[in-house]
């Protein structure tokens, strides 16, 4: 009697012996850790880096050859540098007023106790853009530092002074920065002016809202939001954005808060990672 | 089909929707090229090679993209075979079927991924996530005339709608 073997031509004309196994593979990429996640993805991507920085670089490099053809009665370069000394001051003004709010708090309560202010040795990496995320709802950026140069997961990335992520992903020599509106991100936070706490969450479009602030909370538009120390994992009096609409829904148990973020980070090229 | 052919597109598509999106959003409205790659390439061959294209499509969209691995690898085959499934009885190669085939199943998926997120982390808003998937699934449909004829430029022995390889 014989027995016929199947054949692995055979085999692989079933679609189905295709299509299972790929999905297999893809419900265990999907339940798969995502510090290992992160990892394979850090490992699969590095070689796609090199190509990434290089179509980041001439793009930039083009937009702003056609910014200068565009308008070329107008000093480009000027300009922007004014706006980014402009926004600098704007977020050290905010920094500044938290920081007699805060004076006036422990003053107003009296205390005894003399304060000291650590001075915490921050070491500060420079960094370009060179990657953006492909999803439409999730909301990171790639940046070309990486282990190399000292970056480590959870570090935060500021520009302009102005909170605008943490490091989540870090390569070689490339790190991925989960952005304040990315859906996943929570930032706890403090209204400047009312130093209510608040968390600040992503919502995948431009803007960040607020979560839990109760309906008789004091807000208005244009009340700043800065970071808090709280959790440890961000700095505090870091700028994040400013509310932008606060209304109170129907029956709900909570406002619902708009924040504009200070930066608009699709202009931004370059950012600072904060690495203590 | 040509297999390298296929890995150099999607390198190029990865490149540019990571990179110079930014040079063709339109305010909120950014295109999905992987998406159109999927569209195409489920158009254009069989079951076996739909599925394993647009698996490597999402496995690539995934890798660059924050979240976990796998989530449209398993959305992207499975709108491939979907559009697999009924392009025997779509109106061959109609320029406006592409286009309505496009948006509609970019919608589906969209819906789909935006469930999943809001799912994973609750903070999409109704509104403004309806807004963005329709925007953004009306801008990819829209562009699907060009991009097709990029891509058919580089699958030349291949044509759309050629039923007889199902």
């Amino acid at each position: 009697m014989r027995i016929s073997t199947p054949n692995f031509h055979n085999l692989i004309k079933n679609p189905l012996a295709i299509i299972i196994p790929l999905l297999a593979i893809s419900l265990l990429l999907l339940f798969l850790p995502l510090k290992l996640s992160n990892q394979i993805k850090a490992a699969c991507v590095t070689p796609i880096r090199p190509l990434q920085w290089a179509t980041c670089f001439c793009s930039n490099s083009a937009s702003n050859f056609f910014d200068k053809i565009i308008s070329p009665w107008r000093d480009a370069q000027a300009k922007k540098q004014l706006e980014e000394q402009i926004a600098q001051l704007t977020n050290k003004i905010i920094e500044q007023q938290d920081t007699i709010y805060k004076l006036q708090n422990k003053l107003s309560m009296l205390s005894k106790f003399q304060i000291e202010n650590k001075n915490v040795k921050t070491s500060v990496i420079p960094a370009d853009i060179i990657g953006f995320d492909t999803s439409n709802f999730r909301k990171s950026i790639t940046i070309n530092a990486g282990s190399k140069q000292g970056v480590k997961v959870n570090n935060i990335v500021v520009s302009n002074n102005t909170l605008i992520g943490r490091i989540i992903t870090v390569g070689s020599g490339s790190s991925v920065v989960q952005l304040i509106t990315d859906p996943a991100s929570r930032i706890p936070g403090r209204i400047l002016q009312t130093r209510e706490q608040v968390i600040v969450e992503g919502n995948a479009t431009a803007f960040c809202q607020l979560k839990y602030i109760p309906r008789w909370a004091k807000l208005k538009e244009g009340d700043d939001i800065v970071s808090s120390d709280i959790g440890g994992l961000y700095p505090p009096s870091l700028p994040i954005g400013a509310v932008m609409q606060n209304e109170i829904k129907g029956g709900a148990l909570f406002r619902s808060v708009k924040v504009l973020p200070t930066v608009n980070i699709s202009k931004i090229e370059s950012v600072l990672v904060l690495t203590n | 089909m040509r297999w390298f052919t296929f890995f150099c597109i999607l390198i190029c598509i990865s490149a540019f929707q990571s990179t110079m999106i930014k040079w063709i959003t339109i305010g909120s409205a950014v295109p999905d090229l992987y998406f159109s790659l999927v569209v195409f390439y489920s158009f254009l061959t069989d079951i076996k090679r739909n599925t394993i294209t647009n698996w490597f499509t999402g496995l690539s969209k995934d890798l660059l993209s924050e979240g976990s691995l796998g989530v449209n690898s398993i959305f992207f085959v499975a709108i491939g075979l979907l559009i697999w499934s009924i392009r025997g009885i779509l109106y061959k190669g109609h320029l406006i079927t592409q286009v309505l085939i496009t948006f509609i199943f970019s919608v589906i998926y969209n819906i789909f991924y935006a469930a999943y997120v809001a799912v994973s982390f609750r903070s999409l808003n109704l509104l403004p996530t309806l807004w963005a998937i329709f925007v953004c699934s009306l801008y990819t449909a829209v562009i699907i005339p060009v991009l097709f004829r990029i891509l058919g430029k580089f699958q030349p022995n291949q044509r759309l709608f050629s039923v007889g390889d199902r």
